[in-house]
């Protein structure tokens, strides 16, 4: 079989259409990691992607690069979306990147919602906790980066729309890891300066780049701020944490301009009605106070005088005659008592009294001497009572019966035991005593 | 007298709800009146003789220093 030699060219285009005929190839998504990042002057991107084991090259064109939300750069790794071909030229295969995302935002989106859905528990979005933007602020201090086209937009509104207004500006880093606690000790500084209002903020980018808003120390400082705060993040789409505490949210730098300053002219109107309403309301008043004054001096009592007193008068004579017609009637009241007493029996028989008290001692007297009569007898009789018990008891009484007492050396003797022979006695009797001598003892 | 455009505004603003609303003593409305006319006049000079505020920066040392946007950082 003889030999068919196709050239390179011809095998690289073989390979190609293979490539290109396989429809699982033409959108294929793949993940991996940026290496040997190349921006070429062209504005098409040129890489290498790959994981433990294998590479694979990619080339992103330019029009599809505009819509990168993120800096390519070596070890970053991403997600993309893309097709499979083969570069005939360099008879590589490659990856054509049309849509590449970081990879990992899936894990900030988590923290956004967790974060979020704490401070709203805590009440750091609360309506109530939001401070009025002042109309016409003097002086405002400006929180983001000293270049770029956020502070650039903020400033050129502001001169624009309110040249009179002081602006401050308190650089900090609005990207990266420094970026939250710069952010927050600006907020803070801040504090110390005579300001009308705050606007912290920066222009749009990719999460990752507006990161620094979304993180709890941003958030807490904000909340804790005593001047008023406009957030200005970003583009319209995307809200950050900040936003959400921020006293008033605008969509852009720009946006936060505007709603922190009115026009020059808006003010000079507002002057000009001032004034015009100040001059009407006036006019007003003095119309309708001439108009009263007016009523006043029509008035019928003012136009009669007389009316005045005239009632008055009336007055006095029905209020003189009512007196008049009390004093009477109250001094023949006194009339009508003094003559009840004139004629009263006692007046007129003042013995009457004395007779009657001497009748009442009277009968008092006997009284008394009655109960003391009583009183006496009863005491009486309890004597005798006595004096008749004590008489029955007397000892002296039983000798009067003819019985005597025996007694040895004054002891009275009730048994014989108590005597011997020869003892000495003594026997009383009702009459006189006499002394003997026991002769015998007989205890029978 | 010592004051500032914003409150002057905001004075004037007061004094046009108060003789709106009409409770107001006649003698009192005259002297809000006068006052009012004098903050007109005060703003209007203000706002006509506005020159631009300058733009201050707080440098790292605590200080604050003029601002000037980098002509070439303008696209």
């Amino acid at each position: 079989m003889e030999k068919n030699y196709i050239k390179v060219s011809a095998l690289n285009q073989y390979i190609k259409l293979l490539l290109d005929d396989n429809s699982f190839l033409h959108k294929i998504y793949l993940k991996g990691e940026i290496s040997n990042f190349k921006n070429h002057m062209s504005g098409h991107l040129y890489f290498t992607l790959k994981d433990e084991e294998s590479r694979v090259s990619a080339i992103m064109f330019k029009n599809n690069t505009y819509e990168l939300k993120f800096t390519p750069e070596d070890g970053k790794k991403v997600l993309i979306e893309g097709r499979v071909s083969c570069y005939p030229a360099q008879g590589t295969y490659q990856i054509y990147v049309e849509k590449m995302e970081e990879d990992g935002l899936g894990n900030l989106y988590i923290l956004y919602e967790e974060l979020k859905r704490k401070l709203e528990k805590e009440g750091l979005f609360d309506a109530r906790y939001k401070k009025e933007i002042p109309k016409y602020p003097r002086r405002i201090g400006i929180v983001t980066a000293p270049s770029g086209a956020a502070i650039r937009d903020i400033l050129s509104t502001i001169k624009r729309r309110y040249p009179i207004c002081e602006t401050i500006l308190f650089p900090a880093l609005v990207q990266g890891k420094s970026a939250a606690p710069d952010i927050v000790k600006q907020i803070n500084k801040a504090q110390n300066y005579p300001l009308d209002l705050l606007i912290v903020g920066r222009g749009g980018g990719s999460i990752e780049d507006l990161w620094a808003f979304n993180e709890e120390s941003v958030a807490r400082a904000i909340f804790d701020s005593q001047i008023p705060i406009i957030s200005a993040v970003g583009h319209e789409i995307d809200y950050t944490i900040s936003d959400f505490v921020a006293d008033l949210r605008a969509p852009t730098p720009t946006g936060a301009a505007e709603l922190s300053v009115p026009t020059m002219l808006e003010v000079q109107n507002l002057i000009d009605q001032c004034n015009i309403r100040i001059k009407n309301s006036l006019k007003k008043k003095i119309e309708f106070e001439e108009q009263h004054l007016k009523k006043l001096k029509e008035s019928y009592l003012l136009q009669n005088p007389n009316m005045i007193y005239e009632a008055k008068i009336q007055k006095l004579d029905y209020i003189t005659e009512e007196i008049n017609h009390w004093f009477e009637k109250y001094l023949e009241n006194k009339k009508n008592k003094l003559m009840q007493l004139e004629t009263s029996y006692v007046l007129k028989n003042p013995l009457f009294i004395y007779q009657n008290k001497q009748e009442k001692i009277i009968n008092y007297q006997n009284i008394c001497s009655h109960h003391m009569d009583r009183i006496l007898e009863k005491y009486q009789h309890q004597l005798n009572f006595t004096i008749n018990t004590l008489k029955l008891v007397n000892p002296l009484n039983i000798l009067e019966k003819g019985y005597s007492i025996l007694k040895k050396d004054e002891n009275i003797i009730k048994t014989s035991k108590d005597l011997k022979i020869n003892d000495m006695i003594c026997v009383k009797l009702r009459e006189g005593s006499i002394k003997a001598i026991v002769k015998e003892v007989n205890h029978e | 007298m010592n004051r500032t455009f914003e409150s002057a505004l905001q004075e004037l603003e007061k004094i046009v709800k108060e003789l709106e609303s009409g409770n107001i003593e006649l003698e009192k409305a005259i002297e809000q009146y006068t006052e009012a006319m004098k903050l007109v006049k005060f703003c209007s000079e203000k706002l006509n003789h506005a020159s631009e505020s300058v733009t201050q920066i707080l440098k790292e040392n605590g200080e604050l220093a003029n601002f000037e946007i980098k002509e070439e950082e303008k696209e």
